[in-house]
């Protein structure tokens, strides 16, 4: 097992260097320029040319790129074009850390509403318990993000006053609940529709009509076969989407005002801050990898007959 | 499966739009131009309350929502995020006063040689960096330097200090030192610049010309703004990037301290109208979408709406004159007088602008009432007559209209301007939107046929900032590729002219002849801009330029 996971951390390096490539290739021939966004409307030729001197913008693709990589592999990560001076580490560091919380509040949700939730569907299958639920869960589960949280803040904050409309202060405070809120409903809905449709099938198995026979007692039944069983498919699901825990969420926190990952992404996207661009990048290639590795490492404790070597 | 819990979630759906469809709109995130409010808006004038209205006490805290400002540091600020902030904390020779008048600051007065080309600054005595420090001016030589220092990176060194002599040479690296900053002795400073340019005084008022402290830099290097040493009447107390940055009085402020204690300024976002409703802000802008809400005098906000005046700044349309149809000046002509300003500005923008027939905004030095009349107005017949004489009658060539943006449309504006020309001249137009560093990358390389979705926001207040800058046809933010030779020499002529009167009147003619030829099509001022204020808030000044102001705010309470 332990060849295995050393196994699969040694293509890190080798992703890294390809996907921070490829986005050296794309900034160097693709439309815009950091040097021109950041003298906006005041352009001259001449300011131009000397700022792309200083910044180092003017040398071959190549050499900007072993210097990167260079500066990259002993941590320096270079420092942000929009915000001058301030070092990428710093910028992002503390916004992953903010995304990452409201990512994980928002999976929390998610896994502990949607799983039992699912199972409820799949033992009530038929009644009207269970399509009250797949009809509620596609529902929530289509509507986009920008109509669920006008709601929720009109509802929760404005008229009923529990809640504040926006901000950010950490992971214990009342302002985490309406975001995680807004970004977890749909994940109830997915891990549920999700959970129902893998515990129904495994309900169906013989072994489990064998189990009982046996006379094994109903909640073992459930814990050690039907659960096991039935969330082999949601661990996967769950385990990828932590990856998508660094990537943020660019409407929720624009909506709510937080200072996440999201925002900074999209924002360096069009000012061309590439050294937060290639930064963020490497970032979420590596929790990618991270993340499938956790998931198929989960398969083997869920399900012995995986067996890796 | 049963059918009769089908109309379970349609229930469900109905009660939540149910809830959602009465009264108030649901608190969206706010209006956006409302960015930070009061950027380079100006706000309103905040006349305290005619009562009797006791005099200013110290103390008290002033929050507002901002931005994460780019940079703290004055040699890097461009945009109006960072200059609100910077111009509270540092502060320079000159600095300009709620009329936009050049005042002193550091500088208590400045001699001009005859030539017009050398300035004598004689500094106060006792003015302090906020470490008790005193500043000199071998801290204004070493501030002058580095801002011309290639490695420092400043974007806009040259367009604030190009004039003086050696800045260019020494960020080109063709001079060690900015040969036309001259220490003669300690609290005298000389400066000569390449012309008696009377507008060079504006731009000293602009941060890149700010004092900064060189032992702080030296020592802490690229990390200084995070405790930035300055000179004005607040010191940094705190910033945490996204959250908040807080701003102390500084009691040794050299033109008497603030009245307030802090001044806090929210970064981390939020509704700015729930948040004003709720106490949590002071002050904030009011976006279309709650305009007539707030305004409707039922309201109890109503009170405490303020009326802003007009930001200088013209948004146009701007056509590239050496790509057909537009190298014909009766094209040009032409589509100015299809369109109906007023229906639009009335109707499309609820008259949150006025129409523009001018290049210089009102109010702006210079500016001349009488030049909306020269303007080409809506004139549907006249405008069809050019057309034809044109030579692309009857063979119109394709037209591309580039705006910035990113989806949606192109600007409801823009929409029925381009309707107006299909109806009244039968010119089609289409819009191509693409995001903004392609736009500017286009822009700058003279590629774009048409352009708009762009104003140009005044720098400092001089009729040079727009006139020149914009229409001169060596001036690199020419877009329009305009070249006239005798408006050229009139600008260059009321570059160095020294009567400001024979200066107006030389760009009133430059301005004339640019209306006439149509290079633009001038579209709008921004017009009335609401704000609201707490009541208990006084001083505060809403104005047509960013200014620093804080110092004079103080709460009542």
């Amino acid at each position: 097992m332990l060849v295995y996971i050393v196994r699969r951390l040694l293509w890190l390096p080798v992703l890294l260097g390809a996907v921070t490539f490829v986005t050296f290739i794309l900034g160097y021939y693709g439309p815009g320029d950091p040097v021109q966004v950041r003298l906006g409307t005041r352009y001259t030729p001449e300011a131009a040319a000397r700022l792309r001197r200083e910044m180092g913008l003017d040398r071959p693709l190549l050499v900007q790129y072993a210097d990167y990589m260079r500066k990259a592999i002993r941590g320096d990560l270079g420092e942000s074009y929009t915000y001058p001076g301030r070092s990428v580490s710093s910028l992002i560091g503390k916004k992953i850390w903010v995304s990452a919380q409201l990512g994980f509040a928002a999976l929390l949700i998610g896994v502990s509403l949607g799983i039992p939730l699912g199972l409820l569907a799949a033992y009530r299958q038929g009644t009207w318990v269970d399509t009250a639920l797949v009809s509620s869960a596609l529902f929530f589960y289509s509507m986009p993000v920008f109509i669920t949280a006008p709601f929720l803040i009109l509802v929760l904050a404005v008229r009923l006053d529990l809640l504040p409309t926006a901000g950010w202060k950490g992971l214990f405070s009342p302002h985490i609940v309406m975001p995680a809120l807004v970004m977890g409903l749909p994940g109830i809905a997915g891990i549920a529709r999700l959970t129902r449709a893998a515990a129904l099938e495994v309900i169906g198995q013989d072994y489990i009509r064998t189990a009982r026979a046996k006379g094994l007692p109903e909640h073992l039944v459930q814990g050690r076969h039907v659960l096991r069983n039935a969330l082999i498919p949601v661990a996967t699901v769950v385990g990828l989407s932590l990856a998508g825990l660094v990537e943020g969420a660019f409407i929720t926190e624009t909506i709510f005002g937080i200072p996440g990952i999201g925002r900074l992404a999209v924002d360096s996207i069009f000012r061309r801050d590439y050294p937060v661009i290639t930064a963020l990048t490497m970032i979420f290639a590596v929790s990618f990898v991270l993340a499938n590795l956790l998931v198929d490492i989960l398969y083997a404790f869920l399900d012995p007959r995986i067996r890796y070597r | 499966m049963k059918k009769t819990l089908v109309w379970l979630p349609l229930v469900i759906l109905l009660l939540t739009l149910a809830a959602v469809g009465c009264r108030r709109e649901a608190a969206r995130p706010p209006a956006p131009e409302a960015a930070p409010p009061g950027q380079a808006a100006p706000g309103v004038t905040a006349t305290p309350t005619p009562t009797v209205a006791p005099g200013p006490r110290t103390g008290g805290v002033f929050r507002r929502l901002w931005d994460d400002p780019p940079t703290l540091d004055p040699h890097l600020t461009t945009d109006v995020t960072s200059a609100f902030v910077i111009l509270e904390i540092f502060s320079g020779l000159v600095t300009l006063d709620y009329d936009l008048r050049v005042v002193p600051d550091i500088a208590e007065r400045w001699e001009i040689s005859p030539d017009g080309r050398t300035y004598t600054f004689y500094l106060r005595r006792g003015v302090k960096f906020h470490n008790g420090r005193e500043v000199t001016a071998e801290d204004f030589k070493y501030s002058f330097e580095r801002a011309a220092d290639p490695k420092t990176q400043s974007p806009v060194a040259e367009t604030y200090l190009g004039d003086i002599v050696g800045v260019v040479d020494k960020l080109n690296g063709r001079a060690t030192e900015v040969a036309g900053v001259r220490v003669v002795d300690r609290y005298t400073l000389q400066i000569t610049i390449d012309a008696p340019k009377v507008y060079f005084l504006a731009k000293l008022t602009y941060p890149t010309a700010f004092v900064v402290d060189r032992e702080q830099i030296l020592r802490m290097g690229r990390r200084w703004t995070e405790q930035p040493n300055g000179t004005g009447p607040f010191k940094l107390k705190e910033y945490k990037v996204g959250e908040r940055i807080v701003l102390e009085r500084n009691p040794d402020y050299y033109r008497g301290p603030p009245k307030l204690d802090r001044v806090e300024l929210i970064l981390s976002g939020g509704n700015p109208m729930a948040m004003y409703e709720n106490d949590e802000i002071h002050i904030t802008g009011v976006g279309l979408a709650d305009l007539e809400r707030v305004r409707d005098p039922r309201n109890p906000l109503h009170k405490e709406l303020v009326q802003a005046p007009l930001t200088f700044d013209t948004y146009y349309i701007g056509f590239n004159v050496t790509k057909p149809p537009f190298d014909d000046v009766k094209v040009r002509q032409a589509l100015n007088h299809a369109i109906n300003k007023e229906i639009i500005a009335r109707q499309v923008l609820s008259d949150l602008v006025t129409p523009a027939y001018g290049i210089l905004p009102p109010g702006f030095p210079g500016y001349d009432p009488a030049m909306q009349e020269k303007g080409l107005k809506y004139n549907p017949d006249l405008a069809r007559r050019l057309l034809a004489e044109s030579k692309y009658a009857g063979r119109m060539p394709r037209i591309i209209m580039t705006v910035p943006g990113t989806g949606g449309s192109a600007g409801l504006d823009l929409e029925v301007i381009m309707d107006m020309w299909k109806q009244v001249l039968g010119v089609e137009v289409e819009v191509q939107q693409v995001e903004w560093a392609t736009f500017l990358q286009e822009l700058n390389r003279g590629t774009l046929q048409a352009f708009a979705g762009l104003g140009w926001i005044a720098d400092y207040p001089d009729p040079q900032n727009f006139l020149d800058v914009l229409f001169h046809s060596k001036s690199p933010q020419n877009h329009t590729l305009y070249n006239n030779p005798e408006v050229d020499r009139l600008l260059e002529q009321a570059r160095v002219e020294m009567d400001w009167n024979k200066r107006v009147e030389l760009y009133r003619r430059a301005e004339e002849t640019i209306i006439r030829e149509a290079p633009w099509v001038p579209l709008w001022y921004s017009g009335e801009r609401f704000a609201l204020i707490k009541p208990y808030v006084k001083g505060y000044r809403l104005l047509p330029m960013l200014v620093p102001r804080l110092k004079d705010v103080w709460i009542e309470r």
